[in-house]
């Protein structure tokens, strides 16, 4: 799941200053399973962003709306209609929805609320942790199903670096040294002996550093 | 060869190579690296030089690589992979191959989080395994990393890695450094080692990876500046293994920066001698002045000379600068040469000038001095010519009288002048003529201006011809005509001192010919000339042997000689003392002089012992000369001249003392043995032992027989254990020294030591030990003096031993439950001549038996037995005061050994030993300069080092004998050849102990490791040995057999 | 006179709020918001009362563990704790909304934290 949250109220009313009419958007996908833009937090943010406004003297109308996901254009596209009137949309979806809405939304000034963090999992209520770095050339069958690109501070492809430590990664005692997991993991599978293989200088391209990534399945193409 | 660095070429050399680490400065400030740089040169083979490290923002490490090249100083170019991609790090080799960089250290580099610029992107295009192999790709396959040919010059790069052996996971370390070698990794250079065994646990599996055979290892070490930075380094630098020893250490420490190099150093001795370290790599972070000194005391300054370390990159101006600069300093140099050559040849013309004109003058003068001289002598000859013509009267006058009959009695005194001649000989008449001989004479020389040595010269001379002419006369018939005294002689003299063989040798006459000769030494005699007197003086003796003046004369000129012999020898060396061998440069006189003091001594002990009171007076009193306030040697010299021996009065004299004859202990033993435990089958054989040897000193022949049966008992023990435990003596079959080097001049295999090992004396009366006293290397008694042998003491405990093998157990099983007892059996039954007792049980972390228990059992013990007592503390500081000082207070009458003393309580246990003048057992851990400086302070105390034993913590062998053995081994030799007399105590070595924790003491016995107790007592028995052969004077040992073994070895060596 | 918003959940709260006021044991600016549970209530509600004109605001309900529907009073603090976080982004005083706990039917704890509340609201 793509993880994310609200950005700070400062910068959020510093956005929306000026702004008389503005409709909030939700997004009932991710973000909302993360606590982060769903129909409650719109609800909040709404609230919070009334009050603020007030504070500081401003007067705002704001409107609530959320939608089933911002990433599919079938409910995007109506909020060309919804939005007319309003001076922005502030999107509570991921970077994905801010910009879907943007791509094809041509008249609406939509705004983002959230900061998309990771792809992460939910540890338990509150608390996500980052898995996966979408680095487009999955390594996980060569180190037991954990991953050294997102989850190693250095993403180490061969083995742990010298400050790891009774398990802790040298950056923040916080932080498990992951692969000192990944030996655990391989040795308990007896599978270590395929951590001396030397692992391949990686071809970054497909991170992204190789441009806006696409991908196409012919057979699902209209 | 890789790259050809200078790193590579020291490695492949074999050389044991030690890298530095210079850390660019945060700016741009050039100097700043120049100046780390100049202070590492020299001391190391090649300079790592830091990437960004802890990722805060300096100067780049190939631009600071680049100046320390400039400053003759190879780099080693460290690269890490967070700051740059691969297009980045591959453009960066480029130019660093290019400038003439040849070492490269591939690293991932730390997390940006850890430095100034935390919000910065992390590069981490690839890991440092990828950068290797990225790199070895760019260098062997000529391929950049996409694959590209790189179609001139690629980057001959010498490639290095870091490895962590305290990073976690440990297993897994080794095989991360073999896929940095498999990635192409030439060399590493580990993290900071403090937790050597580790490293050592680490190593090993390295080398069963064999990447010791693929790759040079070099051991990082850092030396901690303060105990600040250690506690910092070991709390928060993760992946770095400082132990708590090492923080103690630096809070003992009175000086800290001092102690964080001691550290490193013993880190390096250390790590040198695990298999697989082929050089170290000293961390010295902004501390760069700390690395000359660490690699001095290593003992690695001697580094190769470097080659090839030459900076490509010179820029045109500066090549013209460069070259201008060059041409200015050579033209100011033969211009400033030229002009001192013109100024030198106007001086010397000047000064010949002057020289001329002075010469002149002086010709002149002496040309004046010449003409009057003829003048006054001409004159003179006159005046002398006159005399004789009287002298002729008077003859005549004399013939008369005798004509007449009588001769008249002489009616007047001697004149004035004291004649050489008996004045009674002569009658009134020569008399006269003697004294106006006289007065002209002493006109004579005011005239002429003589000094008085020339005079007398010249005096003499006409002396003894007037003598000779006149005495012969006188007995004769006056036909003899008195010739005039030969002037030419008297003519030579003011000139005689430039030239006096000039002198006109040959005269007609044989007594002329003599007095002629005497003359002639008299005249050498004043010219100063004493060799030429003495020859001249010989030869008229030669013709003349009974002339008085010739042999008084000859006697005059050999003193002269001589005086003047010993004033040149004092002049050519002023340090010398008189009649001491010569003063090395590096010793003070003073100091000499007293060391020879103490040996004079030493000899005049030995002498004394040995009952040879006439060398020992004679010793003493050479000593005395030297020092006349010596008390020793007055002591001794009164002892000497009452014919009084110190340890044994009754011992006659030119025998061996009694508890160093081997001679009479051996038969000893073996009789009580015989007598209790040989099997009867086995009894003749052993008896022949004894007989073999009485036999052996007798006759040559039959050693040869006698000396496979000694054998024989020693090696072949019966079937379980170590069978009895008695060990014949070593056969003394070689021909003496002397013999066998016969014919070799004594310096080619002599070489004499300068310094003295000191005496201690431990224990009472007759029973008394003393061990040291020796001027010779162990066991070297053809190079000097070793009065004592080394000795064996049994270790006897305190409680029932817990961990005792059976094997060691069995021989005191009816006694441990009573240390007394265990005393007395080691003496009465295993004639142990000193006891150590182990007061193992009042370790605060084992049983902590109270410290008046513990003292009421040593008191027992000390009361059992008669021997010298070594009373051996648990080994912590605190309770050993405590408990050492219980014993003291309840056993003061006896003279016992305490120790062990530390840094931590020599205070109170050196003033305990003060007060009752113990000898105590200074304790230190494996190094020279502790023990050295515990024997310092002990002195400052004042404790005299007559009273210190030293314990330098030995090893047991296959557990760290080689170190033990090369510190005892340094120990001694600056006490014997370098007059270190701070480490000139005798040394004690706790052997049993060491042993027999030993694993190998432990194991059964099997058919792959034999019998477990002949393998333990030969452990001890070697363990012993080699350190006794290191230098220990007392070895504290365990099992009987291995102490039998041990003196037998002693006893057939010495 | 400073506005006061409270929060009451049907089970803490019994005796007449004007009876109180004229007892004089409230302030008089307080408004009571009763609720079937305080569990009901949510962040906007309370960052709405803000905007509607209280100066503080707070929220009475059942002791943690004797809450009459079993955690409803646990929800209304943890949103109670979201609210403060709102407000200190806002750079106003989180100590301006409380959560307080009460046995059942008892009318101390309310009127200790209207008096509380009050304090706080006036500083």
């Amino acid at each position: 799941m793509i993880i994310a949250e609200r950005k700070p109220m400062k910068e959020l009313l510093s956005m929306v200053s000026g702004v008389k009419r503005l409709l909030i958007v939700g997004c009932r996908g991710c973000v909302a399973v993360c606590s982060a833009g769903g129909d409650k937090e719109v609800a909040i943010l709404a609230a919070a962003l009334r009050l603020g406004v007030k504070r500081a003297g401003g007067d705002i109308d704001i409107q609530q709306d959320t939608l089933i996901r911002q990433c599919d254009p079938e409910y995007i596209d109506p909020l060309n209609e919804k939005a007319s009137g309003f001076d922005a949309v502030l999107s509570m979806a991921c970077g994905v929805g801010v910009n879907f809405v943007a791509d094809r939304c041509p008249g609406v000034n939509v705004l983002p609320a959230l900061n998309t963090t990771f792809y992460g999992a939910n540890l338990s209520s509150g608390e996500w942790k980052e898995m996966c770095a979408g680095c487009g050339a999955c390594v996980l069958h060569l180190t037991g199903g954990l991953c050294p690109v997102a989850r190693c501070a250095k993403s180490l492809s061969n083995g742990p670096c010298g400050g790891s430590q009774g398990g802790r990664c040298e950056i923040n005692p916080d932080v498990a040294c992951i692969w000192q997991q990944i030996y655990d993991k391989m040795s308990s599978m007896n599978r270590k002996e395929e951590l001396r293989q030397i692992m391949p200088i990686r071809d970054w391209a497909t991170a992204g550093h190789g441009g806006p990534r696409r991908r196409i399945r012919e057979d699902l193409l209209p | 060869m890789m790259a050809g660095s200078n790193l590579e070429n020291v490695l492949r050399s074999g050389t044991f190579a030690v890298t530095g680490e210079l850390g660019p400065p945060k700016s741009g400030d050039m100097e700043a690296v120049r100046k780390k740089a100049r202070i590492l040169k020299g001391h190391v083979d090649a300079v790592n030089i830091t990437d960004c490290q802890t990722a805060i923002v300096r100067m780049s490490s190939l631009t600071a690589g680049l100046i320390a090249l400039s400053e003759g100083v190879e780099p080693v170019m460290q690269m890490t992979c967070r700051d740059r991609n691969r297009i980045g790090m591959q453009a960066d080799i480029l130019g660093a191959s290019a400038l003439g960089i040849k070492n490269l250290l591939c690293l991932t580099g730390d997390h940006q989080k850890f430095g100034n610029h935390p919000q910065a992107k992390g590069v981490f295009d690839m890991d440092s395994i990828q950068l290797l192999q990225m790199v070895k790709g760019m260098r062997d396959e000529k391929r950049f990393q996409c694959g590209e040919e790189i179609k001139k010059a690629e980057p001959k790069l010498f490639l290095g890695c870091a490895a962590n052996p305290f990073a976690d996971p440990f297993e897994f370390r080794p095989v991360r450094l073999a896929k940095k070698v498999d990635a192409g990794a030439n060399f590493v250079q580990t993290q900071i080692i403090y937790n050597v065994e580790k490293f050592r646990k680490f190593m090993e599996m390295v080398c069963d990876l064999g990447l010791d055979e693929r790759c040079f290892i070099l051991a990082g070490v850092t030396p901690p500046k303060s105990l600040g930075m250690a506690r910092y380094m070991k709390k928060f630098v993760p992946g770095l293994d400082v132990t708590d020893e090492v923080i103690q250490r630096l809070q003992d420490a009175k000086d800290q920066k001092e102690e964080g190099i001691d550290i490193c150093v013993d880190v390096i001795n250390q790590v040198r001698d695990i298999p697989g370290v082929a050089g170290v790599h000293v961390m010295a972070i902004e501390w760069e002045e700390a690395v000359p000194e660490i690699v001095k005391r290593a003992g690695l300054s001697d580094r190769p000379e470097p080659k090839g370390v030459e900076p490509i990159l010179t820029s045109t101006s500066a090549i013209e600068e460069a070259v201008d600069k060059a041409r200015n300093e050579a033209r100011l140099e033969l211009e400033g040469q030229l002009e001192k050559v013109k100024a030198e040849a106007q001086a010397s013309r000047e000064l010949l000038a002057k020289e001329k004109e002075k010469v002149a003058s002086e010709i002149s003068g002496l040309k004046k001095q010449i003409e009057e001289a003829k003048n006054i002598v001409s004159s003179k000859e006159a005046e002398i010519q006159r005399l004789t013509e009287e002298l002729q009267r008077a003859k005549r006058a004399l013939d008369e009288a005798h004509a007449e009959g009588a001769a008249p009695k002489p009616t007047y005194e001697a004149g004035e002048s004291v004649a050489m001649v008996s004045s009674s000989k002569l009658t009134a008449r020569e008399q006269q003529v003697l004294d106006s001989l006289n007065k002209g004479l002493t006109a004579l020389k005011d005239v002429l201006g003589l000094s008085d040595a020339q005079f007398e010269a010249m005096r003499r001379f006409l002396e003894a011809e007037f003598m000779l002419q006149f005495g012969a006369a006188a007995g004769q018939v006056p036909e003899a005509e008195i010739s005039p005294p030969p002037l030419e002689a008297v003519k030579e003299a003011p000139v005689q001192e430039a030239a006096p063989e000039e002198i006109p040798e040959e005269k007609p006459g044989r007594s002329k010919e003599v007095v002629n000769l005497v003359a002639q030494g008299n005249v050498a005699l004043h010219a100063k000339d004493y060799k030429k007197a003495v020859e001249v003086f010989k030869k008229a003796l030669e013709i003349a042997p009974e002339d008085e003046k010739a042999k008084e004369g000859l006697e005059e000129a050999r003193q002269a000689l001589q005086e003047e012999k010993e004033a040149a020898d004092r002049a050519v060396k002023p340090k010398e003392v008189a009649g001491l061998p010569p003063c090395p440069d590096d010793i003070d006189p003073d100091e000499w002089k007293r060391k020879w003091v103490i040996r004079f001594t030493a000899r005049g002990n030995v002498a004394l012992m040995k009952g040879d009171y006439e060398t020992a007076k004679k010793e003493f009193q050479k000593a005395l000369e030297l020092d006349p306030d010596y008390d020793k040697a007055r002591d001794g010299l009164k002892r000497a001249e009452a014919k009084e021996d110190v340890y044994i009065p009754e011992v006659k004299p030119g025998e061996p003392v009694t508890v160093e004859a081997p001679a009479k202990e051996a038969p000893k033993k073996e009789e009580k043995v015989e007598a209790k435990e040989i099997p009867v089958e086995e009894a003749p054989e052993k008896k022949e032992a004894p007989e073999a040897k009485e036999e052996k000193a007798e006759a040559v022949s039959e050693k040869r027989e006698a000396k496979p049966k000694a054998k024989v008992e020693i090696s072949a023990p019966t079937g379980e254990g170590v069978g009895d435990l008695a060990v014949s003596p070593l056969p003394k079959d070689e021909p003496p020294l002397e013999e066998r080097a016969k014919g070799i001049p004594e310096e080619v295999y002599k070489e004499p030591c300068t310094g003295v090992i000191q005496s201690v004396t431990i224990g009472d009366g007759e029973k008394a030990i003393t061990v040291g006293g020796e001027t010779a290397l162990p066991f070297h008694a053809f190079e000097g003096e070793i009065p004592n042998l080394p000795k064996t003491a049994y270790e006897v405990l305190d409680a029932p031993p817990e961990e005792w093998p059976e094997v060691l157990l069995k021989h005191y099983s009816d006694v441990i439950n009573d240390s007394a007892a265990w005393a007395r059996k080691c003496v009465n039954e295993f004639g142990a001549e000193a006891i150590c007792l182990s007061l193992e049980s009042t370790d605060p972390n084992g049983a902590n038996v109270s410290s008046a228990d513990a003292a009421q059992v040593a008191k027992k013990v000390i009361e059992a037995v008669d021997v010298p007592i070594i009373l051996w503390g648990c080994g912590n500081a605190e309770k050993d005061t405590e408990t050492l000082r219980e014993i003291t207070s309840l056993v003061e009458n006896r003279n016992v050994c305490i120790g062990p003393l530390t840094d931590a309580n020599y205070r109170t246990l050196g003033a305990t030993a003060m007060a009752f003048q113990y000898p105590v057992v200074a304790s230190t851990p494996i190094d020279v300069n502790l023990a050295k400086q515990l024997n310092i302070l002990l002195e400052n105390l004042g404790v005299h080092l007559d009273h210190i034993l030293m314990d330098p913590s030995i090893g047991a062998v296959g557990y760290g004998l080689e170190y033990t053995y090369s510190v005892m081994e340094r120990i001694r030799l600056a006490a014997l050849t370098q007059q270190d007399d701070k480490l000139s105590p005798p040394i004690i070595c706790n052997i049993g102990r060491e042993v027999w924790k030993a694993k190998e003491t432990r194991l059964p016995t099997d058919a792959e490791l034999g019998d477990q107790e002949k393998r333990g007592v030969l452990m001890e028995a070697i363990t012993a040995s080699t350190l006794l052969l290191a230098g220990g004077e007392l070895a504290v040992l365990r099992h009987p057999k291995a102490i039998n073994l041990t003196n037998a070895l002693v006893q057939g060596m010495l | 006179m400073s506005n006061i918003k409270g929060f009451c959940c049907n089970y803490t709260l019994s005796v007449d709020l004007d009876a109180l006021k004229k007892e004089g044991l409230v302030p008089e600016g307080l408004e009571i918001e009763r609720l079937p549970c305080t569990g009901r209530l949510e962040v906007p509600e309370l960052l709405d009362a803000f905007t509607e004109g209280a100066d503080a605001v707070f929220v009475v309900g059942c002791q943690v563990d004797k809450c009459h529907n079993l955690s409803g009073s646990y929800r209304a603090s943890k949103r109670v704790k979201y609210a403060k976080k709102i407000l200190e982004e806002l750079d106003m005083d989180p100590g301006r909304v409380e959560m307080f706990f009460a046995d059942r039917g008892e009318t101390e704890p309310v009127v200790e934290a209207a008096r509380v509340m009050s304090e706080r609201a006036s500083n």
